[in-house]
């Protein structure tokens, strides 16, 4: 195997591969890159037996040949490589080592055969479809902060994903929550995507598709199985295992009869907020909310910092309400309301609350309120 | 007819299986017997871990002849006078303890009864009794064992070794004298003389502290709060160890209920509730208590053995106890118990001992040259050493009427800070070294947990969207049901779910993402089968917070001016339990002026 490929090229595939390997692993070889030269094109893959993400980009070849080396070293190295100058690599005959060139430097890096690369299996992929990667940066962006990190429900360690109706209409519905709020998205169903399975997609898959399609040209081409999703542009695929279990029935916990319904503007709520929960430091989270007619106020209190209240106009009929929310979540929410309203729905003090965009009905967010 | 009525030695060897287990247990029946004799002094011998030889005597108020022989028959006791089994003033009252040793050893029993002038003797050898027969004795009772369990040879085979049966009979000889520094005893163990304790003299609450003393040990007795409170007519006294004082099990752990030594778990839990959050969960704090109550409230008859008794009302006995501990820590949390000062003295003496006996340096070269010179060039060399300024070593004067002024507090005048870590401060007994970040770290802590209490009353809680169900044992249920309104203050918001679960609608803030409700609520319900009470949650909120302090608190190389190290010092004393930090290890050390000039062999 020899070839050479311009610096910036081999960097910025080796960036998108490299952040799937685990810093720490129990078998060596998942450190590594695997390097596929054949056809004109290196191919560049990583993978921690969940999540295999494959690129390819075009190269200088000299001869065919196949190898793994460590990616984080070798990404390091081409990372400090001058800019513009021309990377050679060269495995030597033994497939031992392998030497990393760029202008008068000159590194040797031990390889791994690739036959022992694990590989996640070929396994059909009987649904297909394509969305358009505005779409799918809004879906992950509109829900992924609600993703829960613990271990035990592991099942809500991402988004669940699924086709279903709105208001008559055939949507693809995106849901995530942590069992403290949740998060709901709806996109207009893609072509192709109607018998689809329903699908967990795991938050390490989401965190790494999410920096990808960054970049990514205009359509993302999606395929998957009852165990795997494959997400495909420009030439990068990503392919990840399902979260294997059930999502909870969310439907139970979006409320229906939320009759207090308050209305302001987003940006003047959220900066509100963050203002106001400076004063909440670690101990405490919350942040109240007091209704009185147009008129809302915000407070928080700290033994330690003191007290901090603000006043915002609200357009709503309600008086002597008050609910405590984690400002932390509250956040997260307003913040992703760009529209011109936020419609907050109440019933009382202890339960779940809506909140929504006024003009936008795609997104819907449930907050449950913090008892103080 | 196939029922029929065992003949007397057989059931007597039955019960014996019952009341007398091994050695020790036999042991304690003749002690008890003893001091409900009213004697003063109590002689004990035994041989062979008590298996060949258990010889008891005292100088109580003995038998007359016809209570000799009374005495070895079952059910037969000069106790229980009113026959009221809910009114038990005497160690002992089933009768049963005399017959039954009889019946498994061979056993003689000399009395000389107050007042009268003779003196009986009574042998005993499988059941079988022999008739009195005059001997002389002095005034009291001699009763001796010999080939306990000959007679019910598996009990026999299952002992253990000597060694181990001697350390029962010992620990069971400690727990008796305990309860009653008043008398005498004397433990013998194949001649050899291995606890001798004189009666004490002096007032009830000074000997008892003598005796506790002499028996756990000095460093016990220096270092231990007094415990004393009252509350619905149960009174607990006793001694309790300095949070800085602590074992790794659970053996200096002592209760005495109405005087009678008895192992309860509730004392367990009472200690380790009422050490919360100033020792780690794995170590064990020492304590000596006396719970005395009213016969009515307790129940003493559960087992033959009488180491187990039964509270009428356990939940009150154990709030008293934990609130007496808590109490007494406020009160003595900023000291730290003076075997860390010792064992640091031990340290320095250790490394001047090593220094003294370590061969001299060689010389230099040149120091040889003229005779006398080594030993000078040796010298100079020394002192130079000691001379030379420790790098990181450094001090700062504040004006001196200040420093005048802290000396007199008692955590007294910093004046150096060592390492960026270390404070030490001159006071007018001694000095001072103070761990800055142990330190800080507790101050912080308790400022949380202050804020905590007086906050808004009840902690942040987070709703859950959906209640996290969890199946428990229907058994448990109602236990932990009964808590919910004092886990609800805590953030734990629980209901019943049906009848084998229950229902989570919320959890504290604090807690998000560091426990999760299933093995919460599995570890809450664990604790309360064993100790009846919960405590697991609020620890596990004063472990968060305990690590939020520990974030926000002075790290140990952050270099302090002499100003901040005094503003420490002084906030220290005014801290409840700054004495040690959140695991229980000290945050100071206190040196005494004469511990220090004894380290200079100046006195």
């Amino acid at each position: 195997m020899i070839f050479s490929i311009d610096r910036a090229d081999l960097l910025r595939s080796l960036n998108h591969v490299q952040s799937v390997v685990e810093r720490r692993n129990t078998i060596p070889i998942l450190a590594n890159v695997k390097m596929v030269v054949a056809n004109g094109v290196l191919s560049l893959s990583t993978t921690d037996m969940d999540l295999e993400i494959n690129e390819s980009v075009v190269a200088q070849i000299e001869k065919d040949g196949a190898t793994t080396a460590p990616a984080v070293t070798l990404h390091d190295i081409v990372r400090k490589f001058p800019e513009g100058s021309v990377v050679k690599i060269t495995l030597d005959s033994s497939g031992n080592f392998m030497t990393v060139e760029a202008g008068r430097s000159n590194f040797r890096l031990s390889c791994l055969p690739v036959e022992d690369f694990p590989q996640l299996g070929q396994d059909e992929l009987p649904t297909g479809f394509s969305i358009p990667a505005t779409d799918l940066r809004a879906l992950i962006d509109r829900t992924k902060f609600a993703m829960s990190t613990e271990e035990t429900r592991y099942y809500l360690n991402g988004i669940y994903l699924h086709s279903t109706e709105s208001n008559g209409v055939a949507v693809l519905r995106a849901v995530a929550t942590d069992g403290h709020r949740l998060a709901q998205f709806d996109m207009p169903l893609p072509e192709g995507a109607q018998d689809m399975p329903e699908i967990i997609v795991p938050r390490k898959a989401i965190g790494e598709i999410r920096k990808l399609i960054d970049e990514a040209a205009d359509t993302i081409n999606i395929s998957l199985s009852k165990n795997k999703i494959q997400f495909a542009f420009d030439h990068v695929v990503l392919t990840t295992k399902l979260i294997d279990g059930t999502f909870p029935d969310y439907t139970r916990v979006i409320p229906v009869g939320n009759d207090k319904i308050i209305e302001v503007d987003p940006k003047i709520f959220t900066d509100a907020i963050d203002r106001v929960s400076t004063i909440s430091d670690g101990k405490s989270r919350a942040l109240k909310i007091t209704l009185n007619g147009k008129t809302m106020t915000l407070s928080a209190n700290s033994p330690e910092a003191g007290s901090a209240t603000e006043d915002i106009e609200v357009s709503s009929d309600i008086t002597d309400i008050e609910i405590g929310f984690n400002a932390r979540y509250l956040l997260d929410i307003t913040s992703l309301v760009d529209g011109e309203g936020c419609r907050i729905s109440l019933a009382d003090s202890a339960s779940p609350t809506i909140i929504q965009d006024t003009g936008d009905s795609s997104s819907l967010y449930v907050i449950m309120p913090l008892r103080v | 007819m196939f029922i029929r009525h065992l003949p007397d030695h057989l059931v007597n060897q039955i019960a014996a299986g019952e009341v007398i287990e091994r050695p020790a247990a036999a042991v304690k029946e003749l002690v008890e017997n003893s001091i409900d004799a009213g004697a003063t002094r109590i002689d004990i011998d035994i041989r062979e871990g008590g298996k060949s030889l258990i010889s008891v005597r005292d100088n109580g108020q003995g038998m007359d002849k016809d209570d000799l022989v009374a005495c070895l028959d079952r059910h037969a006791t000069s106790k229980l006078l009113n026959d009221d089994l809910l009114a038990i003033d005497t160690l002992g009252f089933r009768g049963e303890a005399m017959p039954s040793i009889g019946a498994i050893s061979r056993l003689s029993l000399s009395t000389h009864a107050k007042h009268r002038d003779d003196a009986w003797e009574i042998t005993i050898e499988g059941g079988v009794k022999s008739e009195p027969l005059p001997t002389s004795h002095p005034e009291g009772t001699t009763v001796t064992i010999k080939d306990l369990f000959f007679a019910t040879p598996a009990r026999l085979k299952f002992l253990k070794s000597d060694q181990a049966e001697y350390s029962a009979v010992k620990d069971t000889v400690i727990r008796l004298a305990l309860a009653s520094p008043h008398i005498g005893f004397r433990l013998m163990n194949n001649g050899k003389n291995v606890i001798s304790l004189p009666p004490s003299e002096v007032a009830l609450f000074e000997c008892q502290l003598e005796r506790v003393g002499q028996i756990i040990g000095r460093d016990f007795a220096d270092n231990a709060m007094m415990i004393e409170a009252e509350r619905e007519g149960i009174k607990l006294t006793g001694f309790a160890g300095l949070p800085t004082l602590h074992r790794g099990n659970a053996q200096h752990q002592y209760l005495f209920v109405n005087g009678r030594p008895v192992k309860d778990k509730l004392l367990g839990g009472a200690m380790r509730a009422g050490y919360m959050d100033v020792l780690a969960r794995d170590r064990y704090p020492m304590a000596v208590l006396f719970v005395s109550l009213s016969q009515k409230d307790v129940d003493v008859n559960v087992h033959p053995a009488k180491t187990e008794v039964r509270f009428k009302d356990p939940a009150i006995v154990r709030g008293l106890i934990v609130s007496a501990l808590r109490h007494a820590i406020q009160k003595e949390g900023h000291q730290t118990s003076s075997t860390v000062s010792h064992y640091a003295l031990g340290r320095l003496q250790q490394n001047k001992q090593e220094q003294m006996n370590s061969p001299q340096a060689p010389a230099l070269p040149w120091a040889r040259s003229s005779s006398g010179g080594s030993s000078y060039g040796n010298l100079a060399e020394k002192s130079y050493a000691f001379y030379e300024p420790v790098p990181s070593a450094r001090h700062e004067y504040a004006p001196d009427d200040q420093q005048q002024e802290h000396l007199t507090h008692p955590l007294g005048a910093a004046r150096a800070q060592l390492h960026e870590c270390y404070i030490v401060a001159q006071t007018e007994k001694g000095m001072v070294v103070v761990d800055q970040h142990a330190a800080h770290e507790r101050l912080v802590y308790e400022k949380f947990k202050a804020q905590m209490e007086e906050g808004k009353g009840c902690i942040e809680s987070q709703g859950l969207l959906s209640p996290e169900i969890i199946t428990l044992e229907d058994t448990v249920i109602s236990k932990i049901l009964a808590q919910a309104d004092n886990l609800k203050k805590l953030g734990l918001v629980i209901e019943s779910f049906g009848k084998d679960a229950i229902a989570v609608q919320a959890m504290p803030v604090l807690l998000l993402g560091k426990a999760n409700p299933q093995k919460l609520i599995q570890d809450l319900v664990d604790e309360i089968e064993e100790h009846g009470d919960i405590t697991g949650l609020e620890e596990r909120i004063n472990a968060v917070l305990s690590t939020m302090a520990c974030h926000g608190s002075v790290r140990s190389g952050r270099r302090l001016t002499i100003e901040e190290m005094n503003a420490l010092l002084r906030q220290m004393e005014q801290t409840p339990l700054s004495g040690q930090c959140n695991h229980g290890r000290p945050t100071y050390i206190e040196l005494s002026l004469t511990e220090i000039e004894s380290l200079f062999g100046r006195h």
